[in-house]
């Protein structure tokens, strides 16, 4: 057989790898569609991430961060913490945008940042405590997702150490772009 | 190099029928084709009604049948279900069956479908029904979510979120 030309100067295994490449590529681009006309849906603990700290020895900071085009019931989110000893007084909820629905009558939800701080009683400097927070919310897209579970472990810092570091129930992974 | 070139063209035409593919099933509905046995699961499940009465979604065999996932919680699911009774109204004489699965509470379906007189049966599904629906292609598990199934109790369509009326006509008109 004869030899592969050499006029594009390109070396044939560097050409092959190329098309590899491209064909890597395309497969990629052809499995997400990522040329796809309607924007994907995220799962519910994307687009409603959940993260909190612990501000001191009697109080924790929950924080969802709702991504844009997405919204969380207000009277649907619910806190616990564990271990059941380190009671938990109910927290005062932010108020949301009030929307009169048909069946349910006033609702409120929530968009973008909302930050919920928690009372604890008897909690201990160092202990681990768990928090779980259940939430529920819809897409603009018209789709409502069931009641979510998603849950931290903080350690309570000692009186006058300031706040612990906020931990994410859903860490973001990293891209393989950046 | 003649056998590089066809290697070359070759691999190029998979390339492109790959990206066709991802942007045909990019711009369709979420859902995906679901496997037999997940259509086999659907035909053979049996829930209560919101009476409590047990009914299969077999039982309607023969009939074109829209199983539709809902819930009162889920404000798109409650903004589509007037015209499925429209639909059930003008269709359910030429066989077309619709048969709601709500993830909810019975007394509050048994509430809501009298609020709006509700023209076509729900049964109460709970977690289960949700994660039956993950196997029909419904992965995030979202509602509003819809299955059709022609007159043999095959999948015909599947899809997340409203089922705008145009569509859900040509859909029904076709297998009827």
């Amino acid at each position: 057989m004869a030899s592969p030309a050499t006029s594009t100067g390109s070396p044939p295994k560097r050409r092959r790898a190329d098309v590899r490449a491209l064909v890597a590529v395309a497969c990629f681009l052809g499995a997400t569609g990522a040329f796809g006309a309607d924007p994907k849906l995220l799962p519910p603990e994307q687009a409603f991430r959940f993260s909190a700290r612990a501000l001191d020895d009697r109080t924790v900071e929950a924080r969802f961060a709702v991504e844009d085009g997405y919204y969380l019931y207000r009277d649907k989110l619910k806190f616990a913490v564990e271990p059941m000893v380190v009671a938990m007084a109910p927290p005062d909820l932010p108020a949301g945008k009030v929307k009169e629905d048909p069946f349910f009558g006033r609702v409120e939800t929530y968009r973008g940042d909302v930050v919920v701080r928690l009372p604890l009683a008897k909690a201990v400097a160092g202990q681990s405590i768990v928090l779980a927070a259940d939430s529920q919310g819809c897409a603009d897209q018209g789709v409502c997702y069931p009641v979510n579970r998603q849950q931290v472990t903080l350690v309570v810092p000692a009186a006058g150490k300031g706040p612990g570091p906020v931990v994410e129930a859903h860490p973001r992974k990293k891209s393989w772009f950046n | 190099m003649a056998t590089t070139l066809i290697r070359g063209i070759g691999i190029a035409a998979v390339a492109l029928g790959a990206l066709g593919a991802g942007l045909y099933f990019g711009m369709r509905d979420q859902a995906t084709s679901p496997e037999p046995a997940a259509a086999a699961a659907i035909n053979g499940l049996a829930l209560p009604d919101a009476d409590g009465k047990e009914r299969r979604i077999d039982e309607w065999r023969g009939k074109v049948v829209v199983v539709n996932f809902w819930a009162t919680w889920c404000a798109p699911c409650r903004e589509e279900m007037p015209e499925f009774m429209k639909a059930q109204k003008e269709f359910g004489p030429k066989g077309l069956q619709f048969v709601g699965i709500a993830v909810d509470q019975a007394d509050k379906v048994k509430q809501y479908a009298a609020e709006i007189g509700l023209n076509y049966p729900t049964l109460v599904g709970g977690f289960g029904a949700m994660e039956l629906s993950k196997t029909l292609g419904n992965t995030l598990m979202a509602l509003p979510f819809t299955v059709v199934l022609d007159r043999k109790g095959a999948v015909a369509h599947t899809q997340l979120g409203v089922l705008k009326p145009d569509k859900l006509d040509a859909i029904v008109k076709q297998l009827l």
